[in-house]
């Protein structure tokens, strides 16, 4: 039908139209003000972006969806940007978690403080102010105290049984609220059914699996299942068109981005998806430092999974 | 020095003087920013049905609804007044207005739930479970 019409990046983009918690936003705190920062995406090991509220401080994700060929009218204006952004509480373990696993890799016990600390991401050493953060370590780690000061060191045993919390608690809800988990990981359809009897049970957690590992790195990924004792699915046994590819497949997959495309094909499995083309051209206008607007919330990096 | 320290403020006490909105997501995009007179053409020709609403846009039928923010979460339209001149400075953005449902519109289908943006609803309730304080 229509002929592909060639669309100029969106520059002059000031505005988004944003879902928000109202525990980001809420007023009543003096010098709280709430800021997006970057910080280091534990699957892509790069810039995402983040936000951060001071005072009792808390972690937010920053997620938009989107979809193709959208527009927003605001009021008496138009929008161009069609994304709808959301912030969502999150939980500050998944972002320092990569930094407690490489300090564990040399075996002591550490002051968290120097373990989470990042160079590229100033920010990151915030994340130990959050109020849960101190909190809810032990999840991860095992705990020393020596003349008043606390220790960590990271523990795979611990981690393992905290994220298997999560997928168990993750699967009741997928069931509860019907949500299609596919023929196995095949399915990428994010739709409601009216029955699950259509569905072996093994489907929902291998599904709950799927979205706990979007902030996770891909070893943790793996050793996950296994935790879950669930068989690693090597590879598919029908090709499935690229937009379809899975992360459970071997097949190294695209590094994944918070403020990127989002359609009814991916949703409940990769709510982060690939860049459109516009973005990605806009994330490569971004490295040559003429920083737009509009990339603000598109990636800044596109790193490779080493 | 990375541009990764520098951050945007959201200056949350705005929230007070935004102005309620209503927000129709449409289903094309529309290569401009800018005003438009979109209660003239647009919201005065809406018609409301029992389990949709239509609406003739450019000569195409449209087929909305009108959707609720979760539970929990206000809508929030943010603007950036002024852009700092270089990727070193921190920004600010303002609440420009406030709302709590929008219209999304089809193209030709009807509403229904398994549209996408029906579905970016039960984002919130998802995160939840993801990101939810776990008992020991």
């Amino acid at each position: 039908m229509a002929t592909k019409k060639k669309r100029i990046p969106n520059m002059q983009n000031d505005s988004w139209v944003v879902i928000a918690a109202d525990s980001a936003i809420e007023t009543q705190k003096q010098d709280s003000d709430p800021a997006f920062v970057r910080l280091r995406n534990p699957v892509t090991d790069a810039a995402s972006l983040y936000m951060l509220r001071s005072g009792d401080v808390q972690l937010f994700e920053v997620k938009a969806f989107e979809e193709d060929f959208h527009s927003w009218f605001v009021g008496q204006t138009v929008q161009r940007d069609g994304r709808l952004l959301f912030v969502t509480p999150m939980d500050p373990l998944y972002l320092m978690l990569p930094y407690l696993v490489k300090a564990g890799k040399e075996g002591k016990f550490q002051p968290v403080d120097q373990v989470v600390m990042d160079e590229d991401f100033p920010a990151c050493s915030r994340l130990l102010s959050c109020t849960r953060s101190l909190s809810s370590l032990h999840h991860i780690a095992e705990e020393k105290e020596v003349g008043g000061l606390k220790f960590h060191r990271y523990s795979q045993e611990k981690t393992m049984n905290w994220l298997k919390k999560k997928v168990e608690r993750m699967d009741t809800v997928l069931k509860a609220r019907n949500i299609s988990v596919g023929e196995g990981v095949k399915s990428t359809t994010y739709i409601r059914v009216k029955s699950e009897s259509d569905y072996h049970p093994e489907d929902y957690l291998r599904y709950a699996h799927g979205m706990i590992s979007e902030y996770l790195s891909e070893d943790l990924s793996k050793a996950l299942l296994k935790h879950l004792q669930l068989p690693e699915l090597t590879s598919p046994k029908e090709p499935e068109p690229p937009s379809k590819k899975r992360k459970l497949s071997e097949l190294p997959v695209e590094a994944e981005e918070d403020y990127t495309k989002f359609n009814s094909a991916d949703f409940a499995r990769k709510p982060p998806k690939k860049m459109t083309s516009a973005q990605k051209s806009l994330a490569k206008v971004d490295k040559t430092g003429m920083k737009s607007m509009s990339s603000f919330f598109s990636p800044k990096v596109k790193a490779e999974k080493k | 020095m990375s541009c990764n320290s520098s951050v945007t403020w959201v200056n949350v006490s705005s929230v007070g003087q935004a102005q309620r909105v209503q927000l129709h997501l449409l289903p094309c995009e529309i290569e401009h920013n800018g005003p438009a007179q979109v209660s003239q053409y647009l919201t005065a020709t809406i018609k409301d049905c029992k389990l949709e609403k239509t609406v003739s846009f450019r000569g195409r039928g449209l087929k909305g609804q009108e959707l609720i923010c979760p539970q929990g979460y206000t809508g929030l339209v943010l603007k950036e007044t002024n852009k700092p001149g270089s990727d070193q400075e921190d920004r600010t953005v303002k609440v420009a207005s406030v709302f709590d449902k929008l219209i999304y519109w089809n193209l030709e289908t009807p509403p229904n739930s398994d549209d996408t943006v029906v579905m970016a609803m039960d984002w919130p309730d998802l995160a939840e479970a993801i990101h939810g304080p776990v008992e020991d």
